[in-house]
């Protein structure tokens, strides 16, 4: 069901790598000021939503829509709408963190003073120490708080974040999901995939779980449905198969 | 500032900021610069020194005693090829021909003395010209500096990065096709000051400068859109670094210096040993001038006894020997440009072979251009050796006449012992022929011999701007 508001829309999408379909029928619908935590396996099609949403696949069928704009024909308007978080953070090793944001937001026609790139850093728990460094010798965390920094600097109205919080510690992830609260409030539509239930459960308004590229649940944090973590966290463990002793 | 722009400020930031590649640029403009100075040096001190020896040629000939102007005839006379001021960017075959040639009455000799034969065996190789360091050693290192711009991107996942800010996939391409370009650019900067130097030079000649400037421009942003296209094309840097030397090696190495073999293959040269036989036996087919039974020379003795309406050739106004040997040198000459033109027609096809291969090295068709539009070419080479034939011809001639005119038939045989005296002419006439002078090619002809490997540049420049623009559409789709 796509809410009329959404910003994000996936319809009836089939996605499929040469003969092995990844997204099978895919509906969904992401409305601004919202967060949506995309729950699933491996191979239940998460990145794959996120791919086709920045235009990186061409979808078999369905349709897709990025503030209007279909990915899979102009997927460069449709990008400039969008701020992306990726798993692996790639970023420039030969510049400094500062520099990695200023070159980065320069590209989306932004050009933030250097105090609000500061807070940003701050905010996303980069130590003051590191701003200025290079990137070579930054460890993962740190990384991904640099691009969190530039994500949130980004201020468009879709934020897609892939495992978010794979790379942070447990305070860095409060202080991640806190930000990310932030970011919804000023109107930010946030398609989140990951698998940290808990964490999605703390800052997602509605948990959408995917399975064989089809939603198996699509439930609210408020209201009626409101989901139940527990049940939620043993459908989820069961659709991951046992885990060897 | 625009993406384009910020994207290849970025990358010139990563190259400043990689040692190898720093110190790689600085090894390049050094090269080039001691290129510059040393071919400069190299074309005066050449240009000199022809200069040098044609006066010391033409004093000695003008010098030379009271003489029969037919021992003139074989004293023959040494003339240099003036070497022409673009010779110092590409001195092309010039160091291979030679660039004297002796030339004396009854023989075509061909040009002597090229540097090769005189120096050393290095210079066999190439010699470190400017033409030598853009042709061969600019494009290798737009390889090393620009072989990832793309694939490493891809491979670091930052392309992505790059348009997940919003950055167009043209935009990305545009701003790596910035960054090599500039070092391109930068590359060929200090190739223009030889070039200054050259534009001061008495008898540069603007058209031409610009054509070699136009070539080599055309050239170094064919390598820059071929290293940004197979960077766009290949997952891997490596990889990207490997194919891009195979195609270094294959067009800049392999096939400048295959060509000429195939075209050799295809259209061969009889070698000088088999010209001279079927010469020789050409000239005993003629007819021999000494022989008074040989039925040519006896029907040209009636004709000239009718032409001057007399009996016998004692009776002529003039000495019958000169009109002997002119006639005889006209009819050789005749002979021995019949010889040349199959030969330089020969050289002409495979010529315009090794030029069509530069359908497949765009290596080839920048030195055609280089050699064309600075005279150093097979055709410039030719222009010389026609011009020196024309000279010899004339000259030998001039003194058949004068020896026709100015000597006696009756002591042109004669055999006492004051006959030699007789027969000498005064030295003052030697001084009274003309000199040699080498009539260059125009700047228009210049600069329309190089349009075939304009073409075949631009050719190549718009297939692979079609295969890049194509490779720019499939940029971060996954695969």
């Amino acid at each position: 069901m796509i809410s009329n508001n959404a910003v994000i829309s996936l319809s009836e999408m089939i996605v499929a790598y040469d003969a092995l379909p990844v997204l099978d029928g895919l509906t969904l619908g992401v409305p601004a000021g919202s967060i949506t935590a995309l729950l699933g396996g491996n191979g239940a099609g998460k990145s794959t939503t996120l791919a086709t949403l920045l235009g990186f696949v061409q979808a078999r069928s369905g349709t897709v829509s990025v503030c209007g704009i279909d990915p899979a024909i102009d997927p460069d308007a449709a990008r400039r709408k969008i701020a992306y978080l990726p798993e692996n953070v790639a970023l420039y090793d030969h510049l400094t963190a500062q520099e990695n944001a200023e070159y980065l937001l320069a590209l989306s026609d932004q050009k933030p003073d250097a105090d609000a790139i500061s807070r940003a850093f701050a905010s996303a728990g980069l130590q003051e120490g590191a701003w200025r460094h290079r990137l070579g010798a930054f460890s993962k965390g740190m990384r991904q708080k640099v691009a969190i920094a530039v994500a949130l600097l980004r201020e468009v109205p879709v934020l897609l974040l892939d495992e978010p919080t794979s790379g942070l510690d447990p305070a860095a992830t409060a202080d991640f999901n806190a930000l990310l609260s932030q970011v919804r409030d000023r109107g930010t539509a946030v398609l989140m995939v990951t698998h940290d239930l808990l964490s999605a459960a703390d800052v997602a308004d509605r948990i959408v779980f995917l399975e064989s590229g089809q939603v198996t649940d699509d439930v609210a944090a408020d209201g009626p449905d409101r989901f139940d973590v527990r049940a939620l966290h043993a459908r989820f463990q069961s659709a991951r198969g046992p885990v060897a002793a | 500032m625009s993406a384009v722009r910020l994207i290849a400020r970025d990358e010139l930031r990563l190259m400043a900021r990689n040692r190898v590649a720093v110190i790689a640029f600085v090894l390049l403009v050094l090269l080039t610069l001691v290129a510059v100075a040393s071919a400069w040096s190299h074309q005066r001190n050449i240009a000199e020194l022809r200069e040098r020896n044609a006066h010391a040629a033409e004093s000695a000939f003008d010098r030379q005693p009271d003489r029969h102007p037919h021992r003139v005839v074989h004293a023959g006379h040494f003339i240099f090829r003036p070497l022409g001021p673009l010779a110092a960017f590409d001195p092309g075959v010039d160091a291979f021909t030679g660039n004297s040639m002796f030339l004396e009455g009854h023989r075509q000799n061909t040009a002597n003395f090229g540097d090769v034969r005189q120096s050393s065996l290095l210079v066999r190789f190439g010699l470190l010209t400017p033409a030598f360091v853009l042709q061969v050693v600019a494009p290798l290192l737009l390889i090393f500096l620009g072989y990832g711009v793309l694939a490493r991107e891809r491979e670091r996942g930052t392309l992505r990065v790059l348009l997940l800010q919003g950055a167009g996939r043209g935009e990305v391409v545009g701003g790596k096709l910035l960054a090599v370009g500039t070092v391109a650019m930068l590359a060929g900067l200090p190739a223009m000051i030889g070039f200054a130097l050259i534009a001061g030079q008495p008898g540069a000649l603007v058209l031409p400068m610009l054509t070699i400037a136009g070539g080599y421009l055309l050239y170094l942003a064919l390598w820059v859109l071929l290293i940004v296209l197979v960077s766009a094309l290949v997952r891997r840097s490596l990889d990207a670094l490997l194919a891009l030397l195979a195609l270094w090696v294959v067009t800049v190495v392999l096939l400048p210096r295959l060509a000429p073999d195939v075209a050799g293959a295809a259209v061969p040269l009889d070698n000088r040993l088999q010209t001279d036989v079927a010469i020789a036996r050409d000239l005993r087919a003629m007819g021999d001038s000494h022989d008074p039974d040989d039925p040519y020379f006896d029907e040209f003795k009636q004709s000239v006894l009718e032409r001057y309406d007399v009996g016998t050739v004692e009776e002529l106004p003039v000495n019958y020997q000169g009109l002997l040997a002119m006639e005889g040198e006209q009819m050789t000459s005749k002979l021995f440009d019949q010889y040349a033109d199959k030969s330089y027609n020969a050289q002409e096809r495979q010529n315009w072979m090794v030029e069509w291969l530069g359908v497949l090295s765009p290596a080839i068709s920048v030195r055609s251009v280089s050699m064309a539009a600075a005279g150093t070419d097979f055709a410039g080479h030719r222009r010389f050796l026609d011009q020196a034939e024309a000279y010899r011809y004339e000259l030998v001639q001039q003194l058949n006449r004068l020896q026709a005119e100015a000597v006696s038939y009756a002591d042109d045989i004669a055999e006492d012992p004051g006959a030699d005296d007789r027969r000498r002419v005064a030295a003052a006439n030697w001084a009274k022929m003309p000199d040699f002078g080498f009539r260059p090619a125009t700047s228009a002809e210049l600069a329309r011999a190089a349009v075939p490997g304009l073409l075949m540049l631009v050719g190549w420049l718009v297939l692979a701007g079609l295969a890049l623009a194509s490779a720019t559409r499939r940029l971060g789709w996954a695969k």
